[in-house]
């Protein structure tokens, strides 16, 4: 069967007006109809712009230059109207918060319809079915203030899906929802995707999750330029991901630290119908029985104290009960658990943005009741989950300067510190940026910056690495991990991200339901069932490649991180 | 010159008079300090400059309307439609800003659009409190027109005491900012740090 | 958040909750004009009982409501009759066209008469009826339902997004000026303990970055409404507008009696028999004041 193109890219440029370089250079690409494809690339490198150049909004909403061609469906994009062009194209825009336009759930998912002039009575049934198809059907009436970020960007995708479109776009679905929910939402694509006159497009940072389910193709980007257009298999097994700063899958990681080939094994895309050849299997054991350096931290003495904490937005409806927890100096902690469990609540209470309406949080062992938010805040330092909620100086070197300046430093050292902070977080040469031109990767980086900078003894990240790269992943993590190995800084993350928490922390708070339901090592967090079913969480592929090998996972994943630390501290 | 009047009404328009309108009524009843009976001293007046500014006169009228009507419904004090198109006159005037070039969106604000600005205030200001609101309030009210008066000249001289205190300075800003957006190039890092 | 403001975003219950955004809005406007239409007390007072029955059977929580209306008596009832007793006392002679004066200064400057009284306290319960009907709108209406409503009265379907689009914005921006406060005071702006002229200077700052983060939703707002079709036909239907019940036919043969009442009113006691002088006062002669009863 001849395959009929219907997204060309020729020689295509574009230029955003107020840049001086070229956001996108000499694109050439071809994508079919039916296909699946996943768009891969460092933050910043202009995957959401060629999107944009895609759904219209670019040239119809930003102003710029434009050279070379781009076909949808056979038809030139500059010669139409974004109308137009929303009949062919349905996009789920990285920004879940912006995009929830309606006042309540119902009615957002609705909007497309309203304004297609839908009879209400068809919308009705239409819209409840699309609740459902995402699970949103008991949030119909929720307004969108009441919604935990990973809920809005299940709206989000109900509204697209109404959409009688050949076209489907996803701006990094996976962003702000929980492992189980991801895994959901991956399914939720493929099935849209099985109907083969729709062509899907993701652009996601978390690969191995997409990889989930398999993908026609999946083109890297890096700075405006496509590097490679590949299928999945040759770029697992090329080195191009770690030159373009991609995160590999676990389970190849520890295959490759095992010594297996796996240039040979065509399943190597799917750890589900991962096979392993006996060999394989072989050098997996050896490694497993390999010796490692025990990883031992002394507790030091108590920083943060929870004692019986509830809160409640609104009263009667406890959002938060009775946590329980104690985070000592030195420690780096995860967090981790459900949308909405209450996990950012939980934050907001420890900087004292919130007070416990019942219960105590003790700082240094001193309740805190009487302490300002400020006072607060020379303890505990907070990265808030969205970037735009902390954002408030124009350009980014001042945004990171501005706690630095209140608190009477000397010039050279606000310049130093900031530098550094800046640097780690990969902004160093845009700083003199306005923050509303940079990515929303770049923006969370801003806001890390910001809290990194000032350095206070606990510093709570809430999603660090959400829409972050590899490369920045690192670098960023890079950092936090000196604050805390050399300074002796108190780090938790909240995160949904298993990859950060295995590598990075000692211990995980699982969150379900505003209640702490476990607090012990990752290792074993994770490789318990019910812990997992009830935290909305997913094991790793570790699990599954250790249960492939009838190892117990558990040590296996223990093994695991500890020769992975033993090799970073190597390097 | 009618179209920089009128403004480009697209999304982008609507969303900005949504913003302001939402932005106005906030303010209007979170930001205000009750100076006389009907009149505050408002920081909300600094959105008709803002949406002036960079989506032209109509635009600000309407932000300024849908705004009041806004405020008096989430503030729950009844609607008072004298002082709600009195405040749509004034918008229009303060909004007027692109039709006398300064073009706040490329980053032009001068010494002489400033002065033209605060005449523009003053007059908006005598017009929409000095005869609009005095008629309708006696219109609608039959309140005693000497107190009208006071009434609105107090309202007038406070809507333009934060019009230019605040909105001169706002617009300022506004301008560099804008005029900082353009040809944003990569600088390296400096060599002699690390 | 449902109860920081005055104005409901999820609908109730109640008979009146129940109507749609249509029937809520003409019969606020057929409220309105009744009440401009006249200065008779009576009418005044039937219509500001019929409207506290109206909030009444809606089961509010009456703190807010209270709260306004004690305003309301302290700016207008109070300070603005004290203004008009203090600057024009003739008024009671040109509002109600007779003059009982029972206290005088000696230079006869300053004086009260029994009308003026009458006066400003008519003009008074004006406005608090007509707080009264906005109050009965604002509780019953939804944003969503008012938009709709709006619209099915022929305004055009773009102002009406704009101001449901306002109501969405608005908790968002009560949020954004929540977190660029927090924000700022976790990063070292102390605004607990201050006094009260530096944290009115800090507000004042904070307006700016409050602005920037408003404005700076534009884009991404107007992006995801345009790529959602938004202004591609000329009219547009609402989710949230539910077909008109029993309950509307019942309430809207009501509005219409208003409207026809204020036809007839205005027509016939406003311009064939208009009353020589503005208000009605209880003492003053049918041959001074013109009005019929
Ligand atoms: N509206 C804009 N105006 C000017 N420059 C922009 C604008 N949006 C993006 N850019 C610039 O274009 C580049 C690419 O941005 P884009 O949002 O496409 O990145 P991305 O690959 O989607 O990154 P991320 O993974 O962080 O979302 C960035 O360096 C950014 O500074
Ligand atoms: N300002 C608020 N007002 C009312 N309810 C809120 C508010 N913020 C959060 N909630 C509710 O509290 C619950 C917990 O929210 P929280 O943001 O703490 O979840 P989370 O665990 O951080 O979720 P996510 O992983 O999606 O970020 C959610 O059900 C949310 O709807
Ligand atoms: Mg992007
Ligand atoms: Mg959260």
């Amino acid at each position: 069967m001849e395959k009929k193109p219907i997204i060309e890219f020729k020689d295509f440029s574009f230029k955003y007006k107020i840049q001086s370089k070229a956001t996108l250079r000499d694109i050439n690409l071809t994508i079919y109809e039916g296909e699946k494809v996943l768009i891969l690339g460092p933050s910043g490198c202009g995957k959401s712009t060629l999107m944009s150049c895609i759904n219209g909004l670019i040239p119809f909403s930003n102003e710029g230059e434009i050279t070379g061609s781009c076909k949808v469906n056979g038809r030139e994009t500059r010669t139409l109207s974004i109308f137009e062009l929303s009949k062919e194209v349905g996009t789920v825009l990285q920004d879940s918060d912006a995009q929830f336009v309606g006042l309540s759930v119902g009615e957002d998912i609705a909007f497309s319809m309203e304004n297609e002039m839908v009879p209400r009575k068809e919308m009705i049934p239409e819209v409840e079915k699309l609740a459902g198809t995402v699970g949103m059907e008991d949030f119909i009436k929720a307004l969108p203030f009441d919604l935990s970020g990973g809920q809005k960007q299940k709206v989000a995708l109900a509204g697209v899906i109404s959409d009688k479109v050949n076209i489907l776009m996803f701006d990094e679905p996976l962003a702000a929802l929980d492992p189980k929910m991801g895994v959901a939402t991956i399914e939720l694509i493929d099935r849209v995707s099985q109907d083969k006159t729709k062509t899907v497009l993701i652009i996601e940072h978390r690969l191995e999750d997409v990889l989930y389910r398999p993908v026609d193709r999946i083109i890297l980007m890096g700075e405006g330029r496509i590097v490679a257009d590949t299928t999945p298999i040759e770029l697992l097994n090329s080195n191009l991901l770690k030159e373009s700063g991609v995160r590999e899958p676990l389970y190849l990681t520890a295959m490759k630290y095992a010594g297996c080939d796996i240039s040979a094994n065509k399943t190597i895309c799917d750890i589900e119908n991962l096979e392993l050849s006996d060999d394989d299997k072989e050098k997996l054991i050896a490694f497993f029985h390999e010796e490692t350096p025990e990883i031992k931290k002394e507790p030091g003495e108590e920083v943060i104290r929870l004692d019986d904490v509830t809160f409640a937005y609104e009263h009667g409806k406890p959002v938060v009960k009775g946590l329980d927890t104690v985070i000592r100096k030195g420690e780096r902690v995860a967090v981790v658990g459900k949308n909405g469990a209450g996990k950012s609540t939980m934050a907001k209470l420890i900087t004292g943005i919130h007070r416990p309406n019942k219960g105590h949080i003790y700082i240094d062992g001193k309740d805190y009741k009487k302490s300002t938010v400020k006072e607060i805040g020379e303890e505990v330092g907070y990265v808030m989950q969205m970037p735009n909620q902390m954002i408030v100086k124009d350009l980014i070197k001042d945004e990171v300067e501005l706690a630095l300046r209140l608190r009477n430093i000397s010039e050279e050292e606000i310049t130093e510190r900031a530098a550094e902070a800046m640097k780690a977080c990969g902004l160093y040469s845009m700083r003199k940026w306005p923050v509303d031109s940079v990515s929303y990767g770049q923006k969370k980086r801003v806001t890390v910056a910001s809290i990194m900078a000032l350095g206070p003894d606990t510093i709570i990240l809430d999603e660090p690495t959400a829409g972050q790269d590899y490369r920045h992943y690192t670098d960023i993590i890079k950092f936090i991990n000196k604050l805390n190995s050399e300074y002796g800084k108190t780090i938790i993350f909240i995160t949904h991200d298993m990859h950060l928490a295995i590598e990075n922390t000692d211990r995980a708070i699982v969150f379900a339901d505003g209640k702490i339901i476990a607090d012990e090592s990752v290792y074993s967090v994770l490789s318990n069932d019910e812990i997992i079913e009830k935290a909305n969480l997913k094991q790793t592929s570790l699990y599954m490649l250790a249960k492939k090998l009838d190892l117990s996972p558990e040590k296996f994943i223990e093994h695991f991180i500890r020769y992975e630390r033993m090799v970073k501290s190597g390097e | 010159m009618l179209k920089k009047f009128v403004g480009e009404w697209n999304t982008k328009t609507i969303v900005a008079v949504a913003i302001g309108a939402a932005l106005y009524g906030v303010l209007m009843v979170w930001g205000s300090i009750p100076v006389f009976t009907n009149t505050n001293l408002t920081s909300a007046m600094i959105v008709p400059v803002v949406v002036g500014a960079l989506f032209g006169p109509l635009p600000a009228t309407v932000a300024l309307l849908v705004g009041n009507c806004l405020a008096d419904l989430i503030g729950g004090w009844g609607f008072w439609f004298d002082w709600s198109v009195g405040n749509g006159v004034l918008g229009l005037f303060v909004g007027l800003l692109p039709l006398y070039g300064a073009d706040i969106k490329n980053g032009i604000f001068k010494v002489k659009h400033a002065v033209i600005y605060t005449i523009c205030c003053l007059l908006g200001n005598a017009i929409a409190f000095g005869i609009v609101t005095p008629v309708m309030t006696s219109l609608f009210y039959s309140a005693d027109l000497e107190i009208t008066f006071l009434q609105s000249f107090a309202g007038g001289i406070s809507n333009t005491a934060v019009l230019v205190v605040i909105g001169i300075p706002v617009l300022v800003l506004l301008s560099k900012r804008y005029a900082s957006r353009a040809n944003l190039v990569e600088e390296p890092e400096e060599l002699t740090e690390e | 958040m449902n109860n920081r403001f005055l104005i409901n975003y999820t609908p109730g219950s109640t008979f009146l909750h129940k109507l749609n955004g249509t029937t809520k809005v003409i019969g606020f406007i057929a409220i309105t004009i009744a009440i401009i239409a006249t200065f008779d007390f009576r009418i005044m007072l039937a219509i500001f009982l019929l409207c506290m029955a109206g909030v009444a059977s809606m089961r509010p929580n009456w703190k807010p409501i209270a709260f306004m209306f004690g305003f309301l008596i302290v700016m207008n009832g109070i300070i603005g009759s004290l203004m008009v007793i203090v600057i024009s006392p003739e008024s009671g002679l040109t509002k109600t066209g007779m003059e009982t004066v029972f206290w005088s200064t000696a230079n006869g400057r300053f004086y009260l008469s029994w009308e003026l009284l009458w006066y400003t306290w008519a003009m008074f319960f004006k406005r608090v009826a007509s707080l009264s009907s906005a109050m009965l709108f604002v509780l019953s209406i939804t944003p969503s339902e008012l938009a709709a409503g709006l619209n099915s009265i022929k305004m055009p379907y773009k102002v009406c997004t704009i101001v449901s689009l306002a109501f969405r914005t608005i908790p968002d921006i009560a949020r954004d000026f929540t977190d660029i406060k927090n924000s700022m005071m976790m990063r070292g702006v102390e605004l607990e303990k201050a006094s009260l002229s530096k944290k009115l200077k800090q507000y004042i700052i904070m307006l700016v970055p409050l602005l920037m983060s408003s404005f700076a939703k534009v884009e991404n707002i107007s992006n995801s409404m345009d790529l959602r079709s938004y202004g591609k036909c000329k009219g547009r239907t609402w989710y949230s507008e539910h077909p008109a019940t029993k309950g509307d036919y019942i309430a809207r043969g009501g509005i219409v009696l208003i409207f026809l009442w204020c036809a007839f009113y205005i027509i016939f006691f406003r311009n064939m028999h208009a009353p020589l002088v503005d208000f009605w006062c209880p003492w003053v002669p049918q041959e001074i004041s013109g009005y019929w009863f």
